[in-house]
């Protein structure tokens, strides 16, 4: 139940992007078409699912305040956490190059449809933001921070395959022109922010 | 009509290109093709003749919408005369009638035609920039705006918000039938978040000068249900909430099914808005697949709630959680908006489903916003292109399988 919960509320009420509005970059610039947007989606999906409990580990065994005692009791005072920001950004960044290389393998067509936007998932900030999310609401068991970080994941999935869907549906509408492009899609970002806000503040 | 033929045709060749009016032709060629059938066709693209066209359709929504505006004038003054203790629920529904229309009328009026003035001159302005013609979507979302505000709402607060809805909402996006959002619904959220103070509380009925007699309760049947969350199932103010919900209270199923209930002017009466929905499917604009299907979506989540039964909420019958507040008006009037529903047929099924279950989810679990299906429905109305997108997905994936097997 209490894995249940954290993946729900994860998806809806604090979605990355309604919510806290992380990782607007490639949303924005990714979502012209639902294929690439999908795409990009599991890959945010994968990244976090695997980045999240890695750095938890770190956090758990390496950074935190006497995370140290299992080499020596005497370590007990040293507090690494002034690292947590680089180390977690290796790491991702090491996730990415990983990511990369099986999409280039796997499936070229998205990996040349997503060009410049997968390398940049390093830098996205809802990655580094579900990895210090996970660090300052210290999820007890490495499970529980997994199951956030999915669920994240598919909360930022579901964002940009909906707006891909609805500019796909205005492709031929009758924007003014100074709107076309990016000036709508901000609009439209801020009404579906309104249309999530329907999820905050429900306890599960 | 012969006369106003005559009209027009006279003062036509003024707003012609090369007139001296000719920058208030779309205000003319709206008027005109009002009144007559307009004497042009369509110009390039596929053509179909049909005696139905949108100014049509239009109208016979706004004439389904017509029973819920008048039962909310009634019941606007109904309420009013209720709560200074003019009347008492004893008395027939028949007494003082005119008075109540009256004060009714004294409150909704002005709200429908701020709504219209404003949009509707926005959308003229629009218009006359854009070079388009106005359409008459704005007729629908003109009178669906005062039937979802409270009596007493502020009438600049009304005007900013229509303004809001009908430029962030529908002009951005390029005019009539191309919103996203359903147009009303966006006026109602912009005014709930933007003035939560002004949106709750007593505002439900026409106060006046006078103050309210004692047990004369305003607020709305959900507003109340929402008040007994977090308290011991039990307890007195518990017990004293849900006394109100029994067959003598005042939020009865029978008060809440013929509406005279405090509430927003066009949600109360199921009874009325099911006969605006009955025009609705016999005409066939109204999805009747939405429709149904949003009804076994809150019906299957008010039974769900049954089970779990963990709060005083919670254990409403479904029956009486779907004819209390919005639901039955988002059902019939806001989730089957053809613009922003969802387009394929079992797009539609589970658009429907969905927006009936998160209507009553929210109003449940979220005590901040009593009123669950506006949110459900705008959050629905995001997810529909998404909806339709994986529906025609999987019925291209269906028709290539099996064109493989024929001719494998």
């Amino acid at each position: 139940m209490e894995y249940f919960s954290i993946f729900v509320k994860g998806i809806f009420v604090e979605n990355m992007i309604f919510a806290y509005f992380l990782g607007m970059c490639s949303y924005l610039a990714v979502s012209k078409t639902v294929k690439t947007a999908v795409g990009l989606g599991f890959a945010v999906i994968f990244v976090l699912g695997i980045t999240v409990p890695i750095n938890y580990l770190l956090e758990e065994f390496v950074l935190k305040e006497g995370a140290l005692t299992w080499i020596d009791p005497s370590y007990s005072t040293i507090d690494l956490s002034f690292l947590s920001f680089i180390m977690f950004i290796a790491v991702i960044a090491s996730i990415v190059q990983l990511v990369e290389m099986i999409v280039e393998k796997f499936a070229p067509a998205l990996y040349g449809a997503l060009g410049i936007f997968l390398p940049l998932i390093a830098v996205n900030c809802s990655i580094l933001g579900g990895a210090l999310f996970m660090q300052e609401r210290q999820y007890p068991t490495i499970g529980e921070a997994t199951v956030f970080g999915l669920g994240s994941g598919v909360g930022w999935w579901l964002a940009i395959v909906a707006i891909a869907a609805i500019r796909e549906k205005i492709r031929y509408s009758h924007v003014p022109a100074p709107l076309k492009g990016l000036g709508i899609t901000f609009i439209i970002t801020g009404l579906m922010g309104m249309a999530f806000m329907s999820f905050m503040g429900i306890e599960i | 009509m012969k006369a106003i033929h005559n009209l027009i045709s006279k003062v036509k060749p003024n707003f012609e290109e090369g007139g001296k009016l000719s920058r208030f032709w779309v205000v003319f060629d709206s008027l005109e093709t009002f009144a007559f059938t307009p004497g042009h066709t369509t110009s390039k693209g596929a053509h179909i003749r049909d005696s139905i066209d949108m100014k049509r359709t239009m109208m016979m929504v706004i004439l389904a919408m017509v029973p819920a505006l008048l039962f909310g004038t009634w019941n606007a003054g109904h309420q009013y005369y209720l709560s200074i203790g003019e009347i008492t629920t004893l008395d027939g529904l028949g007494t003082m009638f005119w008075e109540k229309i009256g004060i009714g009328a004294q409150k909704v009026l002005p709200i429908v035609a701020v709504s219209y003035g404003v949009g509707l001159g926005i959308e003229f302005i629009f218009a006359g920039i854009r070079k388009h013609s106005i359409n008459e979507g704005f007729l629908v979302s003109g009178m669906l705006i005062p039937l979802i505000m409270p009596v007493d709402v502020p009438l600049w607060m009304l005007a900013v918000a229509v303004a809001f809805a009908v430029i962030i909402g529908k002009e951005v996006f390029g005019g009539t039938g191309m919103n996203i959002i359903n147009v009303a619904l966006t006026a109602r959220a912009f005014m709930f978040f933007a003035y939560p103070k002004q949106m709750s509380g007593e505002i439900w009925i026409h106060q006046g000068e006078t103050a309210a007699i004692d047990g004369y309760s305003g607020a709305t049947a959900l507003g109340e249900l929402a008040n007994t969350v977090g308290k011991a199932a039990g307890s007195t103010e518990v017990t004293g909430i849900m006394s109100n919900f029994s067959l003598d209270g005042v939020y009865s199923m029978s008060n809440a099914f013929f509406g005279l209930i405090p509430g927003s002017i066009g949600e109360t009466s199921a009874l009325a808005i099911l006969l605006g929905g009955a025009i609705l499917l016999f005409t066939g604009i109204g999805s009747w697949r939405i429709m149904l299907s949003f009804l076994i979506g809150g019906l299957a989540m008010g039974a769900i709630f049954n089970l779990a039964g963990a709060n005083a909420f919670m254990e409403v019958n479904p029956v009486h959680q779907i004819i209390i507040g919005g639901f039955m008006f988002g059902m019939v009037f806001m989730a089957t908006d053809p613009v922003t529903a969802a387009q394929t047929n079992t797009g539609k099924l589970i658009y429907g489903f969905f927006g009936g279950f998160f209507s009553i989810m929210i109003r449940v679990f979220n005590p901040a916003y009593p009123e669950g299906v506006m949110m459900a429905i705008l959050f629905m109305n995001v997810m529909a292109p998404m909806i339709d997108h994986y529906v025609i997905a999987s019925n291209i994936k269906r028709r290539e399988k099996r064109m493989k097997l024929q001719t494998a």
